[in-house]
């Protein structure tokens, strides 16, 4: 006797996979996912965590978007950067926010951010590297400040100073010269600033400005745009028209607005009263 | 039986060109019927059958667990808990949420795809209740 499942199910519907599968046999790729060139940095210093990212995300050769965030909000003291599909990043990120509130309502305790790291790196190595989504996480909870990466395929780093995306090569270059322990707040932000602008300068997927967001026990800073290297310069002439350039013949106008009358009618002396019976 | 297997393994595809050839090594029409995508695309469905039965999986890890500490009563008195949970002796309408089942499968405090990613053809409204009538009655 065949019982209905008491299983959730994935969520996903694959009725397309074997049409998929038989294109991709007879040697007709699948459409690439758009990945993001990026430059994100976290780091630790004296009183917690500063992390940093660039602002530019592009769609193959083309910047789609000049200033998009990248520091994705999990809790009040815990942030995430993130690498990759803007699409993965942004949905786990949200899905992960979600969880952990309700995990926090839950449990009735200050959430941590190793609770954040398990439930990204659970569900990233479900989908076997299929949600492209190459994570910072850091924050800083009861048990001090934490930092991790998360790669899309479930592995997890707990390290002092981490860098993701294209251009983490260039920043992990600065970090590798400059970090020291017990930094104090400025000099951290100064090298993670430092550390982006290398990654901006030096990658072609990164670019635009400089966030920041430094996390301390007892506040979270968000410092949008702190650094913006690739303002354009205003232009030298002005390029409008002067009124009257087109020459124009004949002139119409026409009122879109409808204007109507309400009159109201009463009818409450004439009425008859309403038969119930 | 006794796995304690933490991932879902390799389905095995079943259906192959080669169960429907005739003499001359073609697919037999006149026997079988038409040519069948299903049955000829070679490749499987990894993430697929890795996705449905994800839950599956790491429930059976953990009843088998229980039964190797506990002893058989464990996971039987579980699964009997979840058999009574799920009878539902209304009519199957649109939609259906089943509160108790959720707390015994541990899902009443988290966010997953499947419950904001239900796929259109789930969502529709139930156009033959007979033969949902009977799907449910043969359960």
């Amino acid at each position: 006797m065949a019982t209905a499942s008491v299983y959730s199910g994935p969520g996903f519907d694959f009725t397309n996979e074997v049409r998929n599968n038989f294109l991709t046999d007879r040697g007709i790729p699948l459409p690439k996912a758009t990945s993001t060139g990026t430059t994100i940095v976290g780091c630790l210093f004296k009183d917690g965590i500063i992390l940093g990212a660039d602002t530019r995300a592009t769609e193959g050769p083309i910047v789609a978007d000049k200033n998009c965030e990248k520091i994705h909000y999990i809790t009040d003291n815990i942030r995430c950067c993130g690498a990759g599909t803007a699409a993965d990043t942004e949905f786990t990120t949200a899905l992960i926010s979600s969880n952990m509130e309700l995990h926090a309502l839950s449990t009735g305790r200050k959430p941590r951010v190793v609770t954040a790291m398990t439930m990204l790196k659970q569900m990233l190595f479900r989908y076997q590297g299929h949600i492209g989504a190459a994570l910072v996480l850091g924050g800083v909870d009861v048990t001090g400040p934490q930092l991790f990466t998360i790669h899309p395929h479930g592995s997890t780093d707990k390290l002092p100073y981490v860098t993701m995306g294209s251009g983490s090569l260039a920043a992990m270059a600065v970090f590798e010269a400059q970090w020291k322990p017990n930094m104090e707040r400025a000099e951290a932000l100064d090298l993670v600033c430092a550390a982006i602008s290398a990654g901006i300068f030096n990658d072609l997927g990164s670019g635009s400005n400089v966030d920041a967001c430094v996390i301390t026990a007892s506040h979270t800073e968000m410092l949008r745009n702190f650094v913006k290297p690739n303002e354009r310069v205003q232009k030298e002439r002005s390029y409008t028209f002067r009124r009257g350039t087109t020459e124009w013949k004949k002139e119409e106008i026409r009122a879109l607005v409808v204007e109507e009358d309400i009159t109201h009618i009463t009818g409450r002396g004439t009425e008859e009263a309403m038969d119930t019976s | 039986m006794d796995s304690l297997r933490v991932v879902p393994g390799k389905g095995d595809k079943t259906a192959t060109v080669h169960d429907t050839t005739n003499s001359f090594g073609l697919h037999d029409t006149l026997k079988y019927g038409p040519r069948s995508l299903s049955a000829e695309v070679n490749s499987t469905g990894k993430i697929r059958d890795r996705l449905e039965n994800w839950e599956a999986t790491q429930d059976n890890l953990k009843l088998q667990m229980q039964r190797q500490l506990f002893g058989l009563h464990m996971p039987m008195r579980l699964m009997m808990e979840r058999k009574i949970v799920s009878q539902n002796p209304h009519m199957p309408i649109m939609p259906q949420s089943n509160l108790h089942l959720d707390i015994l499968m541990g899902r009443d405090e988290t966010l997953e795809c499947a419950d904001f990613m239900t796929p259109a053809s789930e969502m529709a409204q139930p156009l033959d209740i007979h033969a949902d009538m009977e799907k449910k009655l043969r359960m």
